[in-house]
């Protein structure tokens, strides 16, 4: 079991301080959703726990292990960010084989993971071609590749339809259940209610809540007012 | 070590646009050698016959913009985050793709090469001149074109690796070849001067014996050459392992 762990998280980028002193846990098994207004530090916090951001102090731990220590990294982290990128003229699957071949992961794989999200019939189609919608899901193919126990997903419901939010809504359900870690950023209150079952509060790089979300309602409403008093700037 | 070549190799082999750009090379020296006969060179001297064959290293400004496509054209495309997701060793990532891209420099290169000597022999064929295959430039000449080619591939790697900005690090080599490092010779005197990159590929090249005083000796040029393309590399490398990818 594989959990998320944020100890004294810190960043500093010259005088601006992005994230200070954040710590929670994500427990494996559940969904934990990681709320906050725009430009509270969530993107900041997750891209130190993914090791492409150095944190000024403090550390984040997976399964007891700092990203750059694991050995086979994707196939214990998956990660969705909003600033992935991809090659315009490689095709969906191509651009998965080149990560399958990263991570000595077999090409079977990458078609597995087009069909989960739905991609297989765009799989040889350029990137260029592509719909927000449609590169939002080849992002989770890639982020599932590996199989991971833990998944980061930053905003993943941008760009979906709404059939595709529900699929995403059941997916994460899914992988919760089967003991993963998932941790979805996200400022999409209605959406978070129905999915998670832990929450992260943090606004001004600061953390203002973390716990089991039932401890401040599980209502749209309830929770829609605990963000807002919760990340409201203290005057 | 092997996913990481694996990984790069198929980065490669699935997109056009380095290929094209390679592509480019055989181009120039058709049109290099070509202009050189045109222009009145005489297929009768021996030297002129090295003088064509130098045109593979001038196909070595493609491997250039080919290697700073490796770090660069990843930072331009946001691919650069699942390369270290993929690889939290970043150093390395830098290694691997010094190695590949080097590899795919030579079999340019090499293609190069042929090229070279299929159309200096159809040309001194058409103008009555005697090809010879054995004449003691052919191979040197020739030899130090592909290696010009993998050098500059391994420089363009480190100076793409180090500006990470792809539209800035192709300036900053095209102003370079363009103009800079011409100024640069001048100011500096012949004496320093051919320690200069371009100066050194010439050397290496063997594209310019009538000035060989004031170049380096061949291997000279490519030891230099390796200087550089190792020295970009440490300096990418060292100034990449702690800056946030964001």
């Amino acid at each position: 079991m594989a959990q998320v762990e944020v100890r004294g998280l810190t960043k500093t980028f010259g005088p601006v301080s992005a994230v200070r002193d954040m710590s929670f846990t994500a427990p494996a098994g559940k969904v934990t959703g990681f709320l906050g207004p725009n430009g509270s530090g969530k993107t900041t916090t997750l891209r130190m726990i993914l090791g492409l951001v150095r944190p000024t102090s403090g550390e984040a731990l997976i399964g007891g292990v700092r990203y750059d220590r694991l050995t086979q990294p994707r196939r214990s982290v998956g990660a969705l960010l909003e600033a992935t990128g991809f090659h315009p003229g490689r095709s969906a699957r191509d651009h998965l084989r080149v990560i399958a071949a990263a991570n000595g992961l077999p090409d079977r794989r990458v078609d597995e993971v087009l069909g989960q999200v739905d991609l297989a019939w765009n799989a040889s189609r350029r990137v260029r071609q592509f719909s927000l919608g449609m590169r939002q899901r080849l992002g989770l193919a890639a982020a599932l590749l590996g199989d991971p126990e833990v998944l980061l997903l930053d905003e993943p419901a941008n760009g979906l339809d709404p059939a595709g939010v529900a699929w995403l809504r059941g997916l994460q359900r899914r992988l919760a259940s089967e003991g993963r870690t998932i941790v979805v950023a996200s400022h999409v209150l209605s959406e978070v209610a129905q999915t998670v079952d832990h929450v992260v509060i943090v606004s001004e790089g600061q953390l203002r809540f973390a716990g089991p979300l039932r401890e401040i309602g599980e209502t749209n409403n309830a929770l829609e007012s605990a963000f807002l008093k919760l990340t409201v700037a203290p005057s | 070590m092997l996913p990481m070549i694996r990984s790069e190799f198929r980065k490669l082999t699935t997109i056009r646009g380095p290929w094209l750009l390679l592509a480019a090379g055989p181009l120039i020296v058709v049109a290099g050698v070509t202009g050189l006969v045109v222009s009145g060179g005489n297929v009768q001297d021996p030297a002129v016959q090295g003088q064509a064959l130098a045109h593979v290293g001038l196909a070595a400004m493609l491997t250039l913009i080919f290697g700073i496509l490796a770090v660069a054209g990843e930072y331009r495309h946001g691919t650069i985050t699942d390369t270290y997701l993929s690889f939290p060793a970043r150093g390395r990532v830098v290694t691997a793709k010094l190695g590949v891209y080097a590899l795919v420099g030579a079999a340019a290169g090499l293609v190069s090469s042929v090229v070279a000597l299929a159309v200096t022999a159809a040309w001194w064929a058409a103008k009555g001149g005697t090809f010879h295959l054995s004449a003691g430039d052919t191979w040197r000449a020739l030899a130090g074109g592909v290696a010009a080619n993998i050098a500059f591939a391994a420089i363009g790697v480190g100076l793409g690796a180090l500006v990470r900005n792809l539209a800035a690090a192709v300036a900053v080599a095209l102003a370079w070849i363009a103009a800079i490092e011409g100024i640069a010779g001048q100011l500096l005197g012949s004496g320093l001067a051919r320690w200069l990159p371009f100066y050194a590929s010439e050397a290496l090249d063997r594209a310019n014996l009538t000035s060989s005083a004031r170049l380096l000796p061949q291997w000279g040029g490519g030891l230099v050459l390796l200087g550089y393309a190792g020295l970009f590399a440490a300096a990418a490398v060292l100034g990449t392992l702690n800056r946030d990818v964001t």
